[in-house]
């Protein structure tokens, strides 16, 4: 039986726009689920009916195969993480973790000690009697994922609960919810608008835009076989570059068709090349670690490339030549976006319709 | 902390003697004999006070008065945190109206509800009772309004985490709602207590029974007491009326230390 079931799940607020246009989900009991989707498009709002603070009043919520649109929140067997925490402040560290089973009438010997031994699992046990405003910004994200914890529930909503630490808090923490989540084998949905954050953290990814849900799937299959081109730009970072069929020398030149390839998929030559290619100029060069990301401008827009360090890196204003290997390019319909399964065809098998000049 | 400016320092202390002076002259004056007030001598003596609480019953009216004033603010409070937490956090049909509604009663003076109120009370048989002297006073929109804005103040996550960790909302209400409004509760309560201590119209309408006075009845009743002679015995009032200030002073003094500042630090972020 499934965990949680959404169907067709719409939202709007009362005189406003529709929120979510009709959402559906499967999800499975102890999976890992990752909402992603840019600000504003109704992953906080998704998430608020899941805990049952707003009423769900179009479509079908099931938890464990039982309707449960109108269970008040208490009675869900659901643990929140606010994305501000919500640590309540006249309550200490040991309090906060202790107040959701003191309000299920643990009795008090007991839910003293499941507190402690969750405070330990989170290394908290030297700030139990501090109130959460002397805590630092990582120390009362662990107090919020302790509040939740405590109570063993089955389920876990977590929204945005690392956008506000800085970024080394931020990386640690999330190999930590991920090995909480193997202890606990609960089942975890989690919001983020981060996509790194998306794709290391799911057992399955549900993309959304303006209230719509793209596509749910491992993220595997969201990074190679993305739906539409949405979903392609959104997740991998640098972003996917999309350029028209046409503008590709020796491609084939589809009307209609954008081809899209990661920048890793692109490789830099200082001239003229056989096969499928762009002509283009570097802009910008920007170092992000162990690889470098050169920004070209071309006929066809902004272009990235991803080039290791150690390989010659190309000037500002130089002409490149960047070649791709349509085995790794996607192609979608310009208009609708939708991605299309065209056979690769390789440039060989294709009549030239027109040669560039190289500039 | 910045430096104390001397000029503003002596400023207040000669505006707090200013307030100050008034009360210490009273007190000063309760510790004399009327013989001596009159001629212009000091002597020194206990004789008022023993005649207020003695003689004209002032321990009795003190009681009456924390009675009264004490119930007045307890259930007082009780009914406006619970509508003010109400107005913050729920809308439901008419409920803009009738808050409106509420705020509305603080433009009514209350001396236009003084006939209306003993009234009722007549009819009910409750004038010559605590509760005649109680129940008018427990209503209060003002504190109802004062405690709304300061609820709506409140992160309502906190709230929601509250719901999530399996509390009802009068759970959040007293667990949560309450504990962080402790500062604008006390401060109210005070507000509260201090009008219901001072007030007189009312108990003067609404009690006839001389055990039932409160200390301001009582008090006002001090310069009748020898009807004829125009000599008013100013020691014997001074007396009384540090008994009617004192308690309030001493209570200020200690609600004061809790009405502590930032208490919201830490809840969000
Ligand atoms: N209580 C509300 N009343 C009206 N509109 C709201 C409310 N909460 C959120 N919205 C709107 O719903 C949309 C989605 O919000 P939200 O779910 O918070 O987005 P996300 O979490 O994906 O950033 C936004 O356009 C926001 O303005
Ligand atoms: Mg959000």
């Amino acid at each position: 039986m499934s965990a949680i079931t959404l169907k067709d799940i719409r939202k709007s607020y009362a005189g406003g726009p529709q929120i979510l246009h009709g959402v559906s989900m499967d999800i499975q009991h102890g999976e890992f689920i990752v909402i992603v989707g840019p600000s504003g498009c109704g992953k906080s709002t998704l998430l608020r009916l899941l805990a049952g603070l707003d009423p769900c009043e179009q479509g079908e919520l099931l938890i464990d195969g039982k309707r449960a649109n109108d269970l008040p929140p208490q009675d869900r067997d659901i643990g929140m993480i606010f994305q501000n925490y919500a640590l309540y402040p006249h309550m200490t560290v040991l309090e906060n973790i202790a107040f959701g089973l003191e309000l299920r009438k643990v009795p008090k010997v007991e839910r003293l000690k499941r507190a402690r031994s969750v405070a330990e699992t989170l290394q908290l046990t030297s700030y139990l009697d501090r109130k959460p405003g002397a805590l630092s910004g990582g120390q009362r994200q662990r107090v919020a994922m302790g509040r939740a914890m405590a109570r063993d529930c089955s389920t876990f909503l977590m929204d945005e609960p690392l956008s506000n630490l800085d970024n080394a808090l931020r990386v640690a923490m999330r190999t930590e919810i991920k090995d909480l989540h193997r202890q606990l084998g609960a089942t975890i949905i989690y919001v983020t608008h981060d996509q790194t954050e998306a794709l290391s953290l799911a057992d399955r990814v549900a993309v959304m835009k303006d209230g719509h849900l793209q596509q749910f799937d491992t993220p595997d299959m969201i990074y190679d076989q993305p739906v539409n081109r949405f979903v392609a730009g959104f997740l991998g970072s640098p972003a996917m570059n999309f350029v028209p069929a046409d503008c590709i020398d020796d491609w084939g030149g589809e009307r209609d068709i954008d081809v899209g390839f990661r920048p890793e998929a692109l490789s830099l030559n200082r001239s003229p090349v056989r096969g499928p290619s762009i002509t283009a100029r570097v802009v910008l060069t920007e170092m992000t670690g162990a690889t470098f990301i050169v920004h070209c401008e071309s006929e066809a827009g902004r272009l990235s490339a991803v080039v290791t360090r150690g390989e010659e890196l190309p000037h500002e204003g130089d002409t490149i030549w960047l070649s791709l290997d349509p085995s790794q390019a996607l192609c979608f319909d310009a208009i609708s976006g939708v991605r299309l399964d065209l056979p690769v065809m390789h440039h060989s098998q294709m009549p030239k319709t027109h040669v560039k000049e190289t500039a | 902390m910045k430096p104390e400016n001397p000029f503003l320092a002596v400023l207040a202390l000669a505006a707090g003697l200013l307030f100050l002076s008034p009360v210490l002259y009273s007190i000063w004056m309760s510790f004399q004999t009327a013989d001596a007030y009159y001629t212009g001598n000091i002597e020194f003596t206990f004789r008022n006070y023993e005649m207020a609480i003695g003689q004209y019953n002032f321990a009795r009216y003190l009681v009456n008065s924390v009675i009264v004033s004490g119930l007045v603010t307890l259930i007082g409070l009780a009914v406006a945190t619970c509508a003010a937490f109400a107005f913050a956090r729920y809308t439901f049909a008419g409920s803009n109206l009738l808050f409106g509604a509420v705020v509305a009663t603080l433009m009514i003076p209350s001396h236009i509800t003084l006939i209306p109120n003993y009234l009722t009370l007549a009819k009910a048989g409750l004038l010559d009772t605590y509760a005649g002297l109680v129940l008018p006073a427990v209503s209060n929109g003002f504190a109802a309004f004062f405690l709304r804005q300061y609820i709506r103040g409140i992160p309502r996550a906190l709230d929601e985490a509250a719901y999530m960790d399996g509390a009802s909302p009068l759970k959040v209400l007293w667990r949560v709602i309450i504990p962080l409004s402790k500062p604008a509760i006390l401060s109210m309560g005070l507000y509260i207590f201090i009008s219901e201590w001072n007030n007189y119209i009312w108990p003067l309408v609404a009690i006839g029974r001389e055990d039932l006075y409160t200390l301001q009845i009582g008090l006002a009743r001090l310069y009748r007491v020898n009807p004829g002679e125009d000599i008013i015995d100013w020691p014997l009032v001074m007396a009384a009326s540090t008994i009617t200030i004192l308690p309030v002073l001493v209570g200020f003094i200690l609600v004061e230390r809790h009405l502590i500042r930032g208490m919201m630090m830490g809840a969000v972020k």
